[in-house]
């Protein structure tokens, strides 16, 4: 018979592959936002409603800034010159803020989901 | 909300850094907090100082009335997937004297995207060193999984799970092999304030599990919130009341947790 602690780890093994493998991140749309002279461009982006997607987040400048979204439940550093994807959604239809940490007077912005 | 103050500069996010270690080496900060969960997600280049702290409620002289446990903590998001802590650990066992009771060292690892799969995936590992002869070392390890789950009866929710297994190392060590699973669903009602319902569990040996009625097994409320300070960071806050649902563990215990996090 398979002892106590057999088991746990087995479970344990099981339920993380479950947590990971029915993937469809390949289905998931893409969009980009652009952070230049520490502003992001487009100030406003539509991405539609009740549908996960991958927002690549391109960082221009040469100094880091931090995509940050308390409504979205997101932060990522994303370093100069590099870029980031931050996986969002499904969103209600309605307007989410988004800024960048270092620089949140200039950037700044929304997501519309409709 | 429009943030005009100056952010702040890595110089001094070093200096505090270093300030705040210097103080819980030196053992005169409070420590390692037993109701604490762990989420799997880093934020890379972000800085964090982290408050713990419990306390127990039970009849006088059961043994089970003010257990306090605090824990303070840096953590540093090393690289986008990694995030490493080192903590100072102190307790008062009922009837007894706060002492420092152990450094830690911490590790995340955030193995998947988050939002990317059906699930966020990451795993813990800390090695605890303990302040007294008598006591064993420790690691204690294993997976922390965290599941959004976007309009559930309306409401945006997130779910974590820790199930974490311990080991004692070097002098002094048992040969028991606890299990400690700790579960949390929330409600994004707000972000500054998120109620929600948590459940800490503590087998004492795995091989040996025993009754029910000997396991800790404690449920209560909680919330959580995050206050935004812009260039300045940002505080999150947790707290929650738990009631002992067994005999091992005590009626009731008060939990929290303060943390200021700043990216650099």
């Amino acid at each position: 018979m398979m002892s106590n602690q057999r088991a746990v780890f087995l479970g344990v093994v099981m339920a993380l592959a479950l947590a990971v493998a029915p993937s469809r991140a390949a289905d998931d749309p893409s969009y980009t936002l652009t952070i230049r002279q520490h502003r992001f461009e487009p100030t406003e982006l539509e991405i539609p409603a009740g549908k996960k997607i991958a927002l690549v987040v391109k960082n221009l400048d040469a100094t880091p800034e931090e995509f940050e979204s308390i409504e979205l439940h997101r932060e990522k550093v994303v370093t100069g010159g590099s870029e980031i994807t931050v996986y969002i959604g499904p969103l209600k239809p309605g307007r989410y803020e988004f800024f960048g940490d270092f620089n949140p007077d200039t950037a700044r912005g929304h997501l519309i989901a409709k | 909300m429009t943030a005009k103050r100056e952010a702040a500069r890595p110089r001094d996010l070093w200096a505090s850094a270093a300030f705040f270690l210097a103080a819980l080496l030196a053992g005169t900060l409070p420590a390692r907090a037993e109701f604490k969960l762990f989420y799997p997600i880093i934020d890379y280049r972000e800085i964090e100082f982290e408050h713990n702290g419990d306390t127990t409620f039970d009849r006088r002289k059961s043994g089970k009335s003010n257990n306090q446990s605090y824990t303070n903590e840096v953590e540093i998001g090393a690289t986008p997937f990694w995030k490493v802590g080192l903590e100072g650990e102190s307790a008062a066992p009922s009837g007894e004297n706060l002492r420092y009771e152990a450094a830690t060292l911490e590790n995340f690892f955030q193995l998947t995207p988050q939002g990317k799969y059906w699930a966020d995936l990451g795993f813990f590992a800390e090695y605890s060193h303990a302040a007294s002869r008598a006591d064993a070392d420790a690691i204690t390890f294993g997976p922390m999984v965290q599941k959004e789950v976007p309009d559930l009866f309306g409401q945006d929710t997130l779910h974590t799970l820790n199930l974490f297994f311990g080991k004692e190392v070097g002098r002094n060590r048992s040969a028991a092999t606890p299990l400690f699973f700790s579960w949390q669903s929330r409600v994004r009602l707000h972000p500054q304030f998120e109620p929600g319902i948590e459940l800490f569990s503590v087998v004492d040996d795995i091989a040996a599990p025993g009754k029910f009625a000997d396991q800790q097994h404690r449920i209560g409320p909680m919330f959580a919130g995050i206050y935004p300070l812009y260039r300045l960071g940002n505080i999150r806050y947790e707290a929650g009341y738990l009631f002992g649902l067994t005999h091992a563990a005590e009626r009731g215990a008060v939990r929290w947790r303060f943390e200021y996090e700043i990216p650099f």
